[in-house]
């Protein structure tokens, strides 16, 4: 591989900056810092909500969507989140050609919605992407796998995930990507349904930062080697100025938060 | 590099306050994004008031900027990134070469990014014998048509659904239509192709986080994410000073870039990635190679008077709400940077004297400063490029501009310090303003060297005695 130049970079810097010498004291100006009153007041606050609180957010939440055209449907369970989708699936045709399928992440609120049961009735295939290999966990997909798991997403019309956060401030969906959890289940298909649960809901980008940097479980994952944040359908207002959907993202975007 | 055309700059402006479709456009983006900008600052939880933490932000990070750029890198190695150092346009386009070669690329798709146009990226690749799309939607069209950009976020602006209607039949061998949604439909349908079968995929940054080790990218189409997600390697450009030290910096700044971007709250997508797939992972690119970009930046940072220029992260609020850009539009800028911000970047990236009619042109109104999300003074630093070229500089190499110019201004300041001079000319020209042209009051046209001044407007005559004859006599 190439050298990187940054020896020479770095210098070029410095001697504009006229910094020279031992970077310590600048560097603990930026990093390595203690958690600030502010944050910790912010991860008190996220800890103490109260059901009352979280529906005040929720309601935020649902009128930031209305500008983006993104749709939020509050349903008290699983069960009637299931069925939901189901008649999103019969309402909805496909984009490209006229085969339905659907994708869907590997997660727990995914399997408890048992989507392949419910959408085998109108021969709708559900593809999972979490194909594990005989290998076990600790082993990467083969190229075969991988490349199968890209058809599935490209050939399905409807992608359904679940999502770390929303924030209600902009309801915006906050999407970490891990095994199982493509990235491209929530841009490929024409339809984007995220299911989350009321608890996800946070108030705004100021608590994801605060939760990413100081909460000891999200601490550690930290932002992942993608994090997305998705608010509303795609869109596009190129030509002439006008607003477009779907330009080449989801043209659909559905939340369903459970509050049960 | 780009091709630089400023010193077309007054040519291409007349040109362009006579196209009657350019300037319909042009007026109908400042109305859309000027006001609705200004109301979405106002609408922060923390008003207005947020531009001036966003600008301390910037400028404290500019000011530390080697330490977080090696923060930077380091964190994204850590995440198996390849991070490389470009200290110019070349150095950049031949490591994209390189890794496109090693990787046996044959089709790039490519997000938005004003940095490749900046070092003229496209035609390297093209000239390389692959096959480069732009696929921001404006970006594809301006492609089709073989022209630049002529906005930061709205380059296609310039162009009426009927010439988009034509280009796309020809290009995209499809019936002639004019209809914004359906058009758009057939580029997402060209387009899908083109990410599905890319072998590479180039971004530009947004705004990189030093302590993940993350570059955030921002659309509202999905093109960005479509080409950092699909093909097997990433590419990302980044101009050294697009980075903050932290992520708690990222909650003010992205909330600033949006609204002024835009005027959203949030933009559609906002992607933070760092690195490539990790084992188990379903998709995201193989390899991630982040180029660092100073080309001339090193330049500006070590000029006290300029630096504040480097806290821009590019959002196109100033050409939203300059008179100027809303008159000549950006292709009169010569250069990929238009409006405010390209006329005071664009002549420290290629030569003040090459690109002096740019901050020339521009009013001095302040009404870039006011929009601008982190409260850059561009007024201030045109005024130091005005000095500059008005008195000539050795570090910037400038020479002085206009030497007739400053004869005469010396020549001006002499004389209103010497009483008995400044009356004498005073009655001279009193006298003489006698034989111009005038109509109320007001002169038509004045003699040379003076004749610019009345091009495009009348001058008001000199009064017969000045104020203080008026004021012995008692009035």
């Amino acid at each position: 591989m190439l050298d990187s130049n940054q020896t020479e970079f770095m210098n070029n810097i410095k001697q504009a900056l006229g910094h020279a010498g031992d970077d310590t004291e600048r560097q603990g100006m930026f990093f390595d810092l203690p958690m600030s009153e502010k944050d910790r007041a912010i991860l008190k606050g996220i800890e103490n909500r109260t059901p009352q609180e979280e529906e005040i957010l929720l309601e935020t939440m649902i009128e930031a969507a209305e500008p983006i055209n993104l749709n939020v449907i509050v349903l008290p369970d699983v069960a009637s989140v299931s069925s939901a989708i189901v008649d999103l699936v019969r309402e909805k045709e496909p984009e490209w050609g006229d085969k339905k399928s659907v994708a869907a992440w590997k997660h727990p609120l995914m399997a408890s919605l048992n989507l392949a049961e419910a959408l085998s009735e109108q021969g709708v295939s559900v593809y999972f992407t979490d194909v594990v290999e005989d290998g076990g966990a600790e082993d990467d997909l083969s190229a075969e796998t991988r490349e199968k798991l890209r058809q599935q997403i490209i050939d399905s019309y409807i992608g359904i995930t679940s999502a770390d956060f929303c924030m209600a401030d902009t309801a915006t969906l906050v999407l970490r990507t891990r095994p199982g959890q493509a990235r491209s289940v929530s841009l490929l298909p024409l339809i984007h349904v995220a299911v989350i649960t009321r608890a996800q809901i946070i108030a705004d980008l100021k608590e994801l930062c605060a939760l990413l940097k100081w909460d000891p479980q999200h601490q550690k994952e930290g932002l992942t080697n993608c994090m997305t944040f998705i608010s509303g359908p795609s869109k596009t207002a190129d030509i002439e100025a006008t607003m477009v959907h779907g330009a080449h993202g989801p043209r659909e975007v559905y939340i369903f938060v459970i509050t049960g | 590099m780009t091709k630089i055309t400023t010193e077309n700059y007054i040519t291409e402006a007349k040109r362009a306050i006579k196209n009657q479709v350019l300037q319909r456009a042009l007026g109908d983006l400042q109305q859309r994004f000027g006001q609705s900008t200004a109301l979405a600052y106002q609408q922060l939880p923390e008003g207005p008031e947020l531009r001036l933490t966003g600008h301390d932000i910037r400028m404290q990070t500019i000011e530390n900027l080697d330490i977080i750029l090696e923060k930077l890198a380091e964190n994204i190695r850590k995440n198996s990134g390849h991070v490389f150092f470009a200290k110019d346009g070349q150095a950049a386009v031949e490591y994209a070469l390189q890794i496109a070669r090693k990787h046996h690329v044959r089709r790039i798709v490519k997000g938005k990014s004003m940095v490749t146009e900046e070092i003229g990226l496209n035609n390297a690749l093209i000239d390389a014998g692959i096959d480069v799309t732009e696929t921001d939607l404006g970006e594809y069209i301006i492609q089709l048509a073989g022209e630049h950009p002529s906005h930061i976020i709205a380059p296609a602006i310039h162009k009426t659904r009927n010439e988009i209607g034509k280009l796309f039949s020809e290009k995209l061998d499809i019936p002639y239509i004019t209809d914004p949604p359906k058009l758009t439909q057939e580029a997402r349908k060209a387009l899908r192709k083109k990410f599905l079968a890319a072998d590479m995929g180039t971004s530009g940054c947004n705004l990189a986080c030093a302590e993940t080790g993350h570059i955030a990218v921002v659309s509202n189409e999905g093109n960005i994410r479509m080409s950092s997600t699909m093909p097997r390697v990433h590419l990302v450009f980044m101009g050294m000073e697009r980075v903050v030290a932290r992520l708690q910096d990222h909650d003010v700044l992205v909330r600033l870039l949006c609204r002024g971007a835009s005027a959203q709250k949030m933009s559609t997508y906002v992607s933070y990635i760092g690195g490539p797939r990790y084992v188990g992972q379903a998709d995201g690119p193989q390899e991630f190679h982040l180029i660092i970009l100073d080309n001339g930046r090193s330049q500006i940072l070590a000029d006290e008077e300029f630096r504040e220029m480097l806290c821009c992260v590019r959002c196109a609020a100033c050409l939203n709400v300059c008179p100027v850009y809303g008159k000549i539009g950006g292709h009169s800028y010569g250069f990929t940077y238009s409006g405010p911000v390209g006329a005071v970047v664009t002549p420290l990236l290629v030569g003040i004297n090459q690109a002096k009619d740019l901050c020339l042109g521009e009013t001095l109104c302040g009404a870039c400063k006011d929009a601008c999300p982190v409260n850059i003074d561009i007024p201030r630093m045109l005024l130091a490029l005005r000095f500059k070229l008005a008195e000539g500089d050795p570090v910037w190499n400038v020479t002085p501009a206009d030497r007739k110019e400053k004869a005469i201004y010396s020549a001006w300041s002499w004389m209103i310090r010497h009483r008995g001079a400044y009356d004498f000319f005073h009655r001279l020209a009193s006298f003489g303003q006698n034989v111009l042209p005038q109509k109320d009051g007001m002169i038509r046209r004045l003699p040379p060297p003076l004749s610019a001044w009345t091009h495009s407007r009348d001058i008001k005559a000199m009064t017969a005695e000045t104020f203080m004859r008026r004021w012995r006599k008692g009035f």
